[in-house]
């Protein structure tokens, strides 16, 4: 049993355990009527979660007591097998389509998102290729940027723009952190702004199509119904909700209010207070995080931590700016307390990764 | 053991902490936003998201007499209702409904398979009969409801319609009384709230919400539905004994400017409005037609020259040579051939227009437009009645000699009724103009909550108590003795006066076109009803216009007098006056008039025609010889 002394490891481990448990209450309130009206059972995805939440924990645990962590042939290996996962998804009898995505494989009564186990080896194996980085030119990044944009091209195939566009802004952070010279990121921006600027000019409707995909009202039966839902779940919370259970939107208005959307039913139950105390909880985490990636003991360990934690960061306000209306509907859940085994599983295994690289 | 992480790459670390605390900061400033500054529209929108509301309607507000008697009230009349998630078998129940209901099955089909909670199937299962309702509901077809709901009910059919108006398809008032109190009248309906699901399966351990409504305020006419139904009785009678265009009458409280009866015809069925034209449904002709008033004007003038001591009525006299110069203008008098000498109190029971003029010049032009508008002329009466017209008097800078004369016996200016009962009343009440009104009060018949109270408004004193006493006894009079004759009714002290009007259209006479009115009172001595009557172009006449309107007025009175409680009073004038007992005439001298003349002239008798032609040849009783007012002329016809 590796030994918990330092501070902010106390505080890291305790925060994410807290908002587990928060998922639990909230995955047990938002998908019960769901469940009983799907699965005829009120429970089914309150008990799983507890399942998923077990297991992504002793994986942890596991994690913690593994030696090759610092090995660059380690991460190498699980780049490439994650690789070969993705693929896995195209053979007939494994992978599933779900919401128009072919991207899950089933196994024995277990489905898995290979792109969520991605998004993890990718950090791994990029934290020790920076870790031997000579210097901070921009050419000796090419590398680095090729092992995101293969598999995170691939995730985009499938198609799941969430998880693609996760992997790469949490891989640019990294990059970024590990001394990716700015001027890149003011090209790529100025890049951006002039193609998006260029685009708009040449066809004016085009600022009206994308000012339509963001704004869900344009379309309130059909692309914007999920974000218009939620909308109307936040809304009337006001100060303090209706009170734990006391959704309104979870009796079939929102679908599948225990996964993407479940942010929504916390701030309907809990109102502002409560959205005010999960946001602190995750800002929090990622700032204990933090400080375990710059006090970590070797820069492998720096970089996988700042890398997997700057992609969870992402995660967390990528799926809360969905709900609140702030982005389009992307699909990406929200780390700890969307309901999904992939999904809690992952982000216990990047819990047990960073407490093991801020190890030794 | 660290890992000597270099200053640099700590601050882009503390970037990304400070990225995310943005971020968070950001999230929580759209949540405060959504939360506090849109939180009534989004509440708004999820409460129309989660409507699941069943509507019971409330009976729309009665509509009663000033006894409180049934004009207007309500039936129940059930809309059917049909929930789309508790049928599973759609195409079969419409095909069973659309046989009961009538209609067409693949409309129906497309109206039930709505992806909504509740379908109102509009309009053919809106407003069903009961009968009906209860035969759909023993079909059992699920999902199906029968919903309360009414329809206005007149127990009294077409009786007032053009006044009380109708309601339309969503039970809003279109016209009438019924348009104009539309706000109090309105319910508001009660509503079974249903907690749902979205897809309208009601939710366990949560209790349905009942929202109660409320009835409409029920509005009381003065309106007094005895005399309401004699007026209406009497008017369409006239109207079928004459064929007339129109007809129209109004009664009126003189002591309080209550109005008792108001009736327009050709009438309608307030259910059958889309069978008329809108002119008949939208206007109210007491209020809203303007026409020359002619002689029943006079008594404006006689009021203004009594009350200006400009006449002793049995002691003045007056020459009519049977017509009148002024300014070069020669005005006849009806009687071509004139009245010779008379007393004033005999120009007013003979009518006779250069008498008037008289008395008119005798007030003066300024003085006599001055009582024309304290009267009430020129402008609405404030009857609060919709559609109320101004109608036209002579303006400053075309008020000459001429218009001055011709205004003192009624003709070229234009008033509504309502303007002449207004004056009239005021005439005879005691000088009081009283400003008329339709609404005794708006209140809420469960609580007996009164929300609007009329009373009576004294606008003004016009003429003095003595004044108005003479006029009374002047009107009598002519009921009694002159060209009112036939209003008159042996247990019933009636005053009033004809008036004959050619009907001009856009500002020109129109030949053959009358408007025969009649304004009477009663009792005379202490008037506690004021009765106008008008008859619109009636055909073929070939009577004395004092014939046709004076009978129907002098009906109305003595049948409403004891729903009025007026005492019988057999003390009249033939006994109280000096003037009293003479009830006979002297026949007009009609030989050389035309057959379609004969209308104009205010005289009571009789007329039995012979021979054919259009010109009157001779007559008899002759010229002057001595008539009783209820006899008889015999006018022979030729070329």
């Amino acid at each position: 049993m590796p030994k918990l002394s330092k501070k902010p490891t106390h505080v890291f481990l305790l925060t994410s355990l807290l908002i587990t448990v928060i998922g639990y209450f909230f995955v047990y309130s938002a998908g019960s009527y769901w469940g009983k009206v799907h699965y005829e059972e009120s429970l089914p995805f309150f008990w799983k979660q507890a399942l998923y939440g077990t297991i992504g924990m002793f994986c942890a645990w596991i994690i913690m007591k593994f030696p090759f962590i610092h090995f660059r042939k380690f991460w190498f290996g699980a780049y490439i097998f994650s690789i070969l996962l993705l693929f896995a998804v195209y053979i007939p009898g494994l992978g599933v389509v779900r919401n128009g995505s072919q991207s899950w494989i089933q196994l024995a009564g277990f489905s898995l998102q290979p792109a969520e186990f991605v998004k993890i080896s990718v950090m791994g194996y990029l934290a020790c290729i920076l870790a031997n980085l000579q210097n901070h030119k921009l050419k000796s990044f090419l590398g680095p940027i090729m092992v995101c944009l293969v598999p995170a091209g691939i995730i985009m195939v499938q198609p799941d723009f969430g998880s693609a566009f996760l992997l790469i802004i949490g891989a640019f952070s990294l990059l970024f952190i590990a001394g990716l010279p700015i001027r890149f990121f003011i090209s790529i921006g100025v890049l951006g702004m002039a193609g998006l600027i260029g685009l708009i000019i040449s066809a004016p409707y085009r600022l009206k199509r994308i000012s339509a995909f963001l704004d869900p009202w344009s379309d309130p039966l059909n692309s914007g119904f999920q974000g218009i839902q939620s909308l109307l779940a936040i809304g009337p919370a006001g100060l303090f909700g209706h009170g734990f259970g006391q959704s309104r939107q979870k009796f079939l208005y929102l679908p599948e209010p225990q996964n993407d959307f479940i942010f929504s039913i916390i701030v309907e139950e809990m109102g502002f207070i409560g959205a005010f105390v999960l946001i602190s909880l995750f800002i929090l985490f990622l700032y204990t995080g933090y400080r375990l990636a710059v006090s970590a003991p070797t820069k492998v360990g720096f970089f996988a931590i700042a890398g997997l934690q700057s992609m969870i960061g992402f995660q967390i306000f990528l799926n809360i700016g969905v709900v609140i209306g702030l982005f389009p509907v992307t699909g990406v859940t929200l780390p700890f307390i969307s309901y999904g085994g992939s999904s809690l599983l992952s982000t216990w295994l990047i819990v047990g990764l960073i407490l093991r690289f801020s190890k030794d | 053991m660290k890992a000597g992480v270099p200053f640099k790459l700590k601050i882009r670390v503390r970037t990304m902490i400070l990225l995310f605390l943005c971020l968070g900061v950001a999230s929580l400033g759209k949540l405060v936003f959504m939360q506090f500054f849109q939180y009534e529209w989004l509440t708004l929108k999820a409460e129309e998201n989660w409507d699941r509301e069943i509507p019971f309607s409330q009976t729309r507000g009665n509509i009663r007499d000033r006894d409180g008697e049934l004009i207007v009230g309500n039936k129940l009349a059930p809309t059917l209702y049909f929930m789309p998630a508790q049928n599973n078998d759609v195409e079969s129940a419409a095909a069973t409904l659309s046989k009961a209901l009538n209609m067409d099955e693949k409309k129906l089909i497309e109206q039930m398979s709505k992806k909504t909670f509740l379908v109102k199937l509009a309009p053919e299962g809106k407003n069903i009969e009961l009968a009906k309702a209860i035969e759909i509901q023993s079909l059992q077809i699920p999902g199906l409801y029968t919903g309360v709901d009414y329809v206005r009910d007149y127990p009294n059919d077409d009786l007032l319609s053009r006044f009380i108006g109708f309601t339309g398809y969503d039970h809003e008032g279109l016209a009438g009384i019924e348009y104009q109190y539309n706000k109090y009248l309105t319910s508001t309906e009660s509503t079974l709230r249903l907690f749902t699901d979205a897809k309208g399966s009601s939710l366990p351990h949560v209790n349905d919400g009942w929202e109660e409504g409320s009835d409409g305020a029920s509005v009381e006419l003065t309106i007094d539905l005895n005399v309401q139904q004699i007026v209406e009785r009497a008017l369409s009678q006239a109207m079928e004994k004459y064929e007339a265009e129109q007809a129209m009458a109004i009664a009126m409280n003189p002591k309080t400017g209550a109005i008792l009866s108001i009736a327009s015809f050709p009438t309608f069925h307030p259910l059958e409005y889309d069978k008329v034209s809108p002119s008949v449904y939208n206007q109210n002709l007491p209020v809203s037609m303007t026409f020359e008033p002619g002689s029943t004007f006079k008594i404006i003038t006689l009021a203004a020259a009594l009350e200006e001591g400009k006449v002793d009525l049995q002691k003045d006299s007056f020459f009519d040579p049977g017509y009148s110069i002024v300014e070069g203008t020669r005005l006849r008098c009806w009687q071509r051939r004139g009245h010779g000498q008379q007393t004033f109190l005999e120009v007013v029971e003979n009518s006779c227009n250069p008498g008037f003029i008289e008395l008119g010049q005798r007030v003066g032009r300024d003085k006599l437009a001055s009582y024309i508008r304290d009267f009430g002329f020129g402008k609405k009466t404030g009857s609060s009645i919709a559609g109320e017209s101004t109608g036209i008097l002579f303006s400053e800078e075309s008020y000459g000699p001429v218009e001055h004369a011709t205004t003192s016996f009624g003709q070229g200016i234009s008033v509504t009724p309502i303007q002449q009962v207004q004056a009239v009343s005021a005439a005879v009440n005691g000088g009081k103009l009283f400003q008329p009104y339709v609404v005794n009060r708006i209140y809420n018949e469960q609580t007996n909550e009164v929300i609007i109270e009329n009373k009576p408004t004294e606008v003004r004193q016009v003429i003095s108590e003595e004044t108005s006493k003479t006029v009374r006894e002047t009107l009598e009079s002519v009921v009694a003795n002159g060209s009112g004759r036939n209003a008159f009714r042996d247990t019933m002290r009636i005053g009033g006066k004809t008036g004959t009007a050619q009907k001009a259209v856009n500002g020109r006479y129109v030949d053959g076109q009358y408007i025969l009115s009649f304004i009477g009172f009663a009792p005379a001595n202490d008037p506690e009803i004021v009765v106008y009557v008008a008859i619109d172009s009636p055909k073929h006449v070939v009577q004395f216009g004092g014939v046709i309107a004076a009978p129907i007025v002098g009906e109305i009175i003595e049948d409403s007098a004891p729903f009025l409680g007026l005492k019988t009073d057999t003390d009249q004038i033939e006994k109280e006056y000096r003037w009293g007992d003479r009830i006979e005439r002297r026949v007009p001298s009609l030989v050389g008039l035309e057959k379609n003349e004969i209308v104009m002239i205010d005289e009571p008798f009789k007329i039995e025609w012979h021979g054919t032609g259009t010109k009157i040849v001779s007559q008899i009783p002759k010229t002057d010889s001595l008539l009783s007012v209820d006899g008889t002329i015999h006018l022979y016809l030729g070329e």
